[in-house]
This record gives structure tokens, sequence and C-alpha cells, in this order.
């Protein structure tokens, strides 16, 4: 008798790539068992496409509604979801979509569909209780240097070569423009979004460069050193104010032996 | 109990408005990677008993089931404290693909010992009793040496899981498969019964059956009249067993549910009346 293993082998093979071939004598119910199998492949197909699809409507109203369709038809089959929550699928999604002979026109829309991606990720994400200064009073100043931060869960940096948060503003807001210029740019965005609400914000180069070291994992004396490198005026103790002002950091921990705040 | 497969569209509704329903069924999928639909079930949680209802277990598998996604499930569990676990007869993994559909298994004495085995791993994982559904069957296996019922029989005699009999699931099995939904449901041990479910289905033309029908487990329309039939009988055969009114595609508003559900306990209340008179 066929294995387990094996017989289901042959099933994923007809259901995700449409070879039908060697599960088909193996078939039985109706007229042709590969029909009622079809049904099964149906499912795959449109529900893993539709998730995808409507992970990416600002995708699809800026490239068009076809090619993100026809992307997504190919995507489910190339890669199939690792994991049951259909939540998590689709980050691949912005690569494969540009890599599209059809997109080659659009070399912002991988950029684009990321911004997407991170923004759609965001909003089902919750706060959590911020630290405050008094917080941090606990932490020795000598070990500050090597502190590790955690911020928000809501937040996300993304840097972009295009203005494409203006682009972003103008799908959430349902209003076109009669006209609208994609600049070459260098943006840096911070993203905050939980609860589904969502604040787009640009950063200065050397802010976004220790904001986003930090949510990294970087050090705290490396994500400054780094920020300095972007701009030498760049003031860290005024960057770290400013990120508990901001209610972003929920987390400190220095390395070694007690320091968690 | 006759409660209402709860959404996620239909999540704020029900935390703002509390209607009147007796108990709520979630997908823990829809939870497990959305922190603010998780917020919110726990509001739920506090004013309705729930059902956590798995759809990415595939207890069925050749292969490992997915322990992280296991433990995942443990931490929404404790946190919800459901009144039922459930899961289905089914695979829906190979070769690190989660293929999002339920997958008909061939009732193998192989494939009884693989779902032995991850039920009873479900189960330890999650420290409570598990339920497994029957699937909607299109298509069978020819390597297949028993039928359904009494696989689903010897899985909860082996593991000491119960049954979540889907009424809705019979009947469009024993329709597309060719059998009796009531001798179905009389093959069933009554003790093991932990639960029913009632869903919507789609007429389609059978392609390879000219003139015939075929009905498709889509979740998407009203209980059909059989199906009402078919219920009665089964609450008949296994008592007051709480129930669930699944709807998952092309949703109605959350009255049109909740309507449901009320003719569920309607139907419930009308069956085992007329059964203990008959007893009488």
């Amino acid at each position: 008798m066929l294995p387990l293993a094996e017989l289901q082998h042959r099933v994923r093979q007809a259901v995700v790539a449409a070879d039908d071939r060697a599960i088909a004598p193996l078939l039985v119910g109706g007229g042709d068992g590969r029909t009622r199998l079809g049904i099964h492949r149906r499912h795959y197909h449109t529900s893993l496409a539709t998730a995808v699809i409507e992970r990416f409507p600002a995708t699809g109203w800026l490239a068009g509604s076809a090619l993100v369709s026809d992307a997504a038809q190919a995507f489910v089959v190339a890669h199939p979801p690792s994991r049951p929550c259909l939540a998590e699928y689709g980050e691949e999604f912005p690569a494969f979509l540009a890599a599209r002979v059809d997109a080659a026109g659009l070399p912002y829309l991988r950029a684009f569909a990321d911004l997407e991606w991170q923004i759609g990720r965001l909003s089902l994400a919750v706060t959590a209780p911020a630290l405050t200064l008094a917080d941090l009073q606990s932490i020795e100043p000598s070990r500050l240097a090597d502190l590790s931060l955690a911020l928000q869960p809501d937040v996300a940096y993304v840097h972009a070569p295009w203005n494409l948060d203006e682009l972003m503003r103008i799908y959430l807001s349902d209003r076109a423009p009669d006209r609208f210029v994609l600049r070459d740019e260098d943006v840096r965005l911070e993203l905050r979004g939980a609860r589904g609400g969502l604040q787009i914000t640009r950063l200065e180069r050397a802010v976004f460069v220790f904001r986003e070291g930090v949510q990294r994992g970087q050090a705290l004396a490396d994500a400054a050193m780094a920020a300095c490198e972007a701009d030498s005026a760049f003031d860290a103790g005024g960057a770290l104010s400013s990120l508990i002002a901001d209610g972003l950091l929920t987390a400190a921990r220095a390395p070694g032996k007690d320091g968690e705040a | 109990m006759a409660g209402i497969g709860l959404r996620l569209p239909h999540l704020m509704e029900i935390a703002a408005t509390c209607p009147p329903v007796e108990w709520v069924e979630i997908h823990p999928e829809n939870f497990l990677a959305n922190p603010h639909a998780t917020e919110l079930l726990l509001e739920v949680s506090r004013r309705y008993p729930v059902s956590v209802h798995t759809v990415g277990i595939s207890i069925g598998s050749a292969e490992e089931i997915d322990l992280e996604h296991v433990n995942r499930l443990r931490r929404l569990v404790d946190a919800v404290d459901p009144v039922l676990v459930s899961g289905h007869l089914a695979w829906s993994t190979h070769g690190g693909a989660y293929l999002n559909d339920l997958l008909p298994l061939p009732y193998t004495a192989e494939a009884l010992r693989v779902a032995t085995d991850h039920v009873r791993q479900v189960q330890d994982a999650l420290g409570r009793e598990y339920l497994i559904e029957n699937p909607s069957t299109y298509v069978g296996f020819s390597t297949s040496t028993m039928g359904e019922a009494e696989f689903l029989s010897e899985l909860a005699a082996r593991t000491g899981c119960r049954i979540l009999c889907d009424v809705s699931n019979v009947h469009l099995s024993g329709h597309n498969m060719g059998y009796d939904p009531y001798e179905f449901l009389d093959r069933l041990p009554p003790g093991a019964i932990g639960e029913l479910h009632l869903g919507g289905f789609t007429p389609e033309d059978d392609d390879a059956s000219p003139g015939a029908e075929l009905l498709v487990d889509t979740h998407a329309t009203p209980i059909a009249e059989p199906v009402w039939q078919l219920y009665a009988h089964a609450l008949r055969r296994f008592g007051a067993v709480p129930t669930i009114v699944e709807w998952d595609n092309d949703l109605p508003p959350l009255a049109t549910l909740l309507q449901e559900a009320s003719r569920a306990g309607a139907v419930r209340d009308q069956a085992l009346e007329s059964h203990h008179a008959a007893a009488r």
C-alpha cells in the first residue's frame, strides 16, 4: 500500500502545481476523482490569492489590479505559506511582484508594496506600556553605552528612494490629484499603526539611523555612533530623550548581571 | 447551547454590543498573529463561553505536526480558557508548506496511527481534551480500508478525544460520496460526541457527471432544510450537545447569524421535547 507520506506528496502536487497524474489512479468519488480533487485545488488557489490581493490593495491601486492579481496567482504556486496564520503570509510578495516581466517599468513598485506590507503588519499590533525616564534611573550610567532597548511593537522604519509616503497618503485619503510627481528622493519614514491607527512621519537621516539601529538591537552606543556618522551634529542624549517622550521605549536591558528596566 | 462562529468582521460589534448568544467559537489562526484582535477576543471571553476551533493543526499529516504552532495555540488557550478546543480529521501541511485547506485522508491503519499520535501530542501539549471534526468530503482514496465513522470512532477510543460532529458535513459528504447520512450518524458512538456544527453549502454542477449536483462546503449560505432535519435526528441520538452555526464567506450581518443560532436552539428544544415525549 502506498505510504501516507507519498500519497500526501502526490496530493500536494495536484493541489499546488495542478499535476494530478500520480494521484489520479487512487482517487474515488463521482464520475472522475480528479474533478473532485479539483475543488481542493480551486480552494487553495482562490483563498490564498485572495488573501494576498487583500493584503496589498494600495499596490493594486497603483499598479493595476490585473497585474497584482496575476502575480498573486503565480505567487501562491511558487511560495505556498509555511504557517497557518494567513496574516503572516505575503512578506515575499513585493519582491516577487517586482521581479515579474510585466512590472519591469515600475521600479518603485517593490518599495511601495514593502511599505504597504509594513503598514498592514502594524495595523494588527497593540502598544505596550512605555518606559519613562524614571524607569531608566536604576541603570548605572557606566552601563548606558551597552544598553539594548526594545521599541513598541507598532513601529517600523522604512527607507525608500522615492517620495512614496506622499503616494501612500493619496491612496489612504481616497482622493486622486490631477497630477502627481514621483521624485527620486531619499525618504526615511517612521510608521506607527497600533489598532489600525496610522502615523507616517519623515525622520532626519541621523535620527532614522539611530532609531532603526536601536530597533534592530544595536547597543545604544553603536546606534548613536552610526547616527553621528550620518550627521556629525547628532545629539545622542536628545535622541534618547525623544524616544522616551514619544512613548517608543518599552524595555531596556544592560548586558550582564542585573540590568533590566 | 447554540452559538455562532465569530469571525473578525463581527468581533468589534460583539465586543461593543454584547448581543444575546449562548457561546461563540473562534479560529485561533485568525488571532495568533493579530494582537489587536486578541485584545478584543479577551474582552469577549469575559462575557461569553468561547470555543477554540483550530484549522491549522494538521493531525493527519504523515510528517510531524508544527509544535511551534501548537505552543502558540497553547498560549492563546491559556489566556482565553475556552470551554472546548477542537480541530479537523484532515491534513494541510506537507514538505514545509501549509496548503490552507482541509485535505482528505485515506482511512487506513497507517493514517489512524498517525492521527492517534498527533491527537495525543496535541492533547498533551494543551493539557486538555481535543475534539475532532468529521470532514466535508468530495473525493476519497481506493486505499482506504475502513469507513470514516469507523475511523473517527477508533480515533476517539484510542486517544480519549471526542468527536465534533459537523451535521452539514455529514449531509454534504453523504450526498457527494453516495451514502445515507442518517446511517452515518447512527454509526458514531453517542457518548463521544462533544459538539455539533451547522454550516451552509453551495450546490454546483458535478462536471464529471452531467446532470448531477455536487455540494461544496462554502459556509456562505443559510443552513439548508435537509440539514435542519438531520440536526434534529443528531440531537435525538446524541442529546443536548452544544452547537455552533458557522458562516465564513459572503459574511452577512451579525443579526443573520444570531437568527440561525436562535433557530438551532428552537430545533434543539423541539427535537428533545418530542424525543422525551416519545420515551415517556
